[in-house]
């Protein structure tokens, strides 16, 4: 589903390298045409502002959004962007200071130039909004302490004390936006307020805390009447079927931006995005869930191609611990012996996904690179009736008329919940419950209405089984805060890690706290896994390791297939788009544009 | 001159019960020659009635778990799969054959539930009048003022609806105020007739007027809105389980309409094409089966219709 692809697009923090096979010094040709995409991110919105802190906000990333770089999609470091406003950053060696170089050249679409201004602009507003490096709790890992402008096209900033490897990424990961249109929504006392509530005490703190988040819709619903932008292009109009952008003269590399406008179509579906690619209307559109059928109808169109690459995103089937019999592991290895994955993305995926080869909670690509050969030595759980029916006699599951029962003789009734809306995952939970039904398991689909409401009712523990997204690499908190995170029990507060009761404060996978991990001994998952922000790249290995055989032996999630980014383009108007696998994948076609990438098809060449 | 002398006697008195029988005998013989004069009629009742053998032995048919074919996919139809295949390899026909019970399971129980809630408020709001009926309009009101649809999303989230019985009290719940209203008209236009002023004149009890007069004058009207309250009731569920929002089963007709659509792309591309056409064409087969059963049931409650 398309809702999904823009869940991973945001839940993620991945990307790419190199931009493949075009020269970044070829000058585009002129009257480049109008190029069409989609934003896989969400759907348009006539009456949003031009605001990029508005979730539906008419700012497209990569056309008239910039950040500070762009992310590539390594597998496992998540610091290599591509330089986009920064055009350059150096780290102290521990870690706790970036400095940030802005381009010389970068210009906003009014001919201001971009400054250091701008960014600290930028970063209070973003501090109203909170989250990653800032947030106004100090004591948050990763958080920002001090910002510093140095010179106009230099700003320091400072890592407070509870240090993150992700620092840098969430640092560079910055929407900039000009201070000239933005800066009147910061009071002029503000700096001075941030202060107090970093390092302030009592009362005073938390009243300047407030009056920062305090701020917060008045930055979501601000709107500049007109578009200042910093990217290739800027916003020209935009109504319920469309977006148009015309070209930014002031762009720093506008020599390599090919096309005079871009058309950003909207869409309702996955069909009507089906049907914009076997038109031949879309010469870009992300990831999207395809079934065979519709991928070969795709296909046919003239000059369609297909780009496929790494998506650090892989879909499981995530236990409730707290509800039996799931709390006892028998009864989840049972199942996943019981689980043809093959057969589950044959059924739901076939074109987006790679069945898991094992269940260690990261994507297989990923795996290997952290693993190496240990991921070789994980338990593959290859479909194996009669281990399945060993580890439920073992779990004490006894089988009347051909059907399993729980150990009291009650009726064991496997209910797999799924969001409606995503058609891949009820198609998932389907082909489950046929094959857990085939060996005598009383399993059946149960769809809630929309991805909120089961989100919601998935942290209240309303649910024994449900479909859930893990692996959301490259760094490898992300990766295992899904298996042993809040969901899981372990929560960040203040600074410290502690761990929750099942069944409260969003606690619905309910795992121990501690658990068996063979020669590593009784280790905590949670703690482990709070490490990985701060440690070594070497203590990371080891600690992937030791989560990754937890993860394979407890078995929190059934890993039931690894996404690949599926990628459309046309190449009837235009050309040079990044090869399979490119470290550009999973960023806008904007962005490509910026990487020197789309070039104007000659006349009769597709 | 001959007498002809009648051996078994002068014609006895003719009882209640033999009245009956004889009026249901032609009555029966009425609904036989009605249904006879038009192809179309028995062409309704034919399909009716081989939807309520799908709902009662279709599941009887197949075993509990639909077999599948894991290398056929979305296979195109074939003497061994009229319909083709699904997502998963599983007979469409089969699918609709055992899916059958639960929308004929909820329209019956929308049908009835609608019926009688509609006709007993119109009953008692038009022969009462005065409070009784303004309390019971004011209620019907209210109930066709509920934004039906709407009103079962948000239910859909707190209620799952596992059972069609269930699905069929919230339909009917929802649906009889309109025949409430349209049985209110009726009951105010026949109070004033000649036989039940006569009836009322007898000092019969309301019981009885109501009972005997009022209602079998109805009976007709009452009847085919009972049938039309089942091809609503199919909308109005199909709809809900394609919109998503209702739990899987994967032979219910709308959870086809809808992971043909949005699973196999049967609007993009003809591969499940079949499994959208089925419940499609079950849908409209039941439609029209009761369509044509309610025109003969004009006919046949209908004198003036009536071509003899």
């Amino acid at each position: 589903m398309k809702r999904l692809a823009a869940i991973m697009a945001v839940a993620s923090i991945a990307t790419a390298t190199a931009c493949g096979t075009t020269g970044t010094t070829e000058t585009a040709r002129t009257g480049g045409g109008v190029f069409t995409t989609i934003d896989g991110s969400k759907q348009i919105n006539a009456s949003a502002p031009i605001n990029p802190f508005n979730p539906v906000g008419s700012v497209f990333s990569g056309y008239n959004g910039m950040a500070l770089a762009w992310p590539k999609n390594d597998p496992t470091d998540p610091n290599q962007f591509y330089p986009a406003i920064a055009g350059s950053w150096t780290t102290s060696s521990d870690r706790s200071q970036v400095d940030i170089h802005l381009r010389p050249d970068a210009k906003w679409s009014d001919g201001v130039p971009v400054t250091s201004e701008d960014v600290r602009v930028s970063i209070g507003l973003a501090y109203t909004q909170g989250g990653t490096a800032y947030a106004l709790d100090p004591k948050a890992a990763g958080a920002a302490a001090d910002i510093q402008v140095v010179d106009p096209t230099t700003v320091r900033i400072t890592q407070g004390a509870n240090r993150s490897s992700t620092f840098l990424a969430n640092l560079l990961s910055t929407v900039v936006v000009p201070a000239h249109v933005f800066g009147k929504l910061l009071p002029a006392d503000f700096w001075q307020l941030l202060k107090t509530a970093q390092h302030g005490q009592g009362a005073v703190a938390e009243k300047a805390k407030s009056a920062i988040t305090g701020l917060a819709e008045k930055v979501i619903a601000f709107d500049p009447g007109h578009d200042v932008s910093a990217g290739p292009f800027v916003l020209e109009r935009v109504n319920p079927g469309a977006a148009l952008l015309t070209r930014n003269p002031y762009f720093y590399d506008r020599q390599k931006i090919a096309p005079d406008k871009v058309k950003i179509l909207n869409y309702t579906g996955n069909e009507q995005i089906w049907n914009y690619l076997i038109a031949g209307r879309l010469d870009n559109a992300p990831f999207t869930s395809v079934p065979t059928a519709v991928m070969n109808r795709i296909r046919e169109a003239p000059g369609s191609k297909v780009i496929k690459g790494y998506s650090p995103v892989a879909v499981s089937l995530a236990f409730n611990q707290a509800h039996k019999p799931y709390d006892n592991v028998h009864v989840r290895r049972a199942l996943a012996y019981l689980i043809d994955r093959a057969q589950v993305t044959r059924i739901a995926s076939p074109e987006g996904g790679t069945p898991a080869a094992t269940t260690s909670g990261i994507h297989a690509q990923a795996a290997r690179a952290w693993l190496g050969s240990g991921f070789d030595g994980l338990e593959q759980y290859r479909t194996n009736p009669a281990k399945a029916d060993a580890e439920l006699k073992a779990a004490g599951m006894t089988k009347r008329n051909g059907r399993w029962a729980m150990p009291d003789g009650s009726p064991w009734k496997v209910r797999i919940h799924v969001p409606a809306s995503f058609s891949d995952w009820v198609a998932a939970g389907k082909s489950i419950s046929s094959q857990l039904a085939d060996h005598g398991v009383d399993a059946s689909v149960v769809t809630a209405a929309d991805y909120t409401l089961y989100l919601g009712e998935l942290a209240e523990g309303k649910y024994d089984l449900g479909l859930w997204l893990i692996g959301l690499g490259p760094s490898p908190y992300n990766i295992f805060q899904r298996l042993f995170g809040q969901a899981n029990g372990w929560q960040m507060f203040g600074g410290r890690l502690r761990h929750v009761a099942p069944g409260t404060e969003g606690n619905w996978m309910g795992g121990p706290e501690k658990v068996d991990a063979g020669a590593a001994g009784l280790v905590d998952p949670g703690e482990l896994t709070g490490t990985l922000n701060y440690a070594s790249h070497d203590e990371q290995k080891r600690i992937v390791g030791i989560l990754a055989k937890v993860a394979n032996e407890q078995l929190p999630v059934v890993q039931l297939w690894d996404y690949v980014n599926t990628q459309f383009v046309n190449t009837s108007r235009y050309t040079a788009f990044p090869p399979d696998d490119d470290q550009s994948l999973r960023l806008s076609s904007g962005v490509w544009m910026q990487l020197g990438m789309i070039k104007k098809a000659e006349k009769g060449r597709a | 001159m001959t007498v002809i002398v009648n051996p078994a006697g002068p014609p006895a008195a003719a009882s209640p019960e033999t009245t009956r029988a004889t009026l249901r005998r032609n009555f029966w013989r009425g609904v036989w020659r009605v249904l006879r004069r038009k192809p179309s009629r028995m062409a309704g009742v034919v399909i009716v009635a081989l939807f309520a053998l799908m709902g009662v032995a279709g599941p009887l048919l197949y075993p509990a778990q639909l077999p599948r074919d894991d290398n056929a996919l979305y296979a195109p139809p074939s003497l061994a799969h009229p319909f083709g295949t699904d997502f998963e390899g599983t007979d469409v026909l089969a699918l609709v054959i055992t899916g059958a019970r639960y929308v004929l399971l909820t329209g019956l129980a929308t049908a009835v539930i609608t019926v009688a809630l509609g006709t007993v408020i119109g009953l008692i709001a038009g022969f009462h009048r005065g409070r009784w009926d303004t309390v019971l309009m004011r209620l019907t009101d209210m109930n066709l003022a509920i934004p039906g649809l709407p009103l079962l999303l948000v239910l859909s989230t707190v209620w799952k609806f596992e059972s069609p019985l269930e699905m069929g009290l919230v339909l009917g719940v929802l649906g009889w105020g309109g025949i409430a209203r349209a049985v209110r008209s009726q009951t105010l236009s026949l109070r004033e007739r000649g036989f039940i002023e006569a009836a009322r004149g007898l000092g019969l009890p309301t019981r009885h007027i109501v009972g005997r007069e009022l209602l079998p004058s109805m009976a007709p009207y009452i009847a085919m809105n009972m049938l039309i309250a089942v091809t609503g009731a199919v909308y109005a569920q199909v709809g809900l389980f394609f919109l998503g929002v209702l739990p899987f089963e994967s032979n219910n007709w709308g959870v086809m309409l809808n992971l043909a659509v949005f699973n196999g792309g049967a609007l993009t591309t003809p591969a499940a094409l079949p499994y959208l056409m089925a419940p499609l064409i079950a849908i409209l087969l039941l439609t029209l089966g009761i369509v044509l059963i309610v025109d003969a049931m004009d006919e046949i409650f209908n004198p003036r219709l009536r071509e003899e």
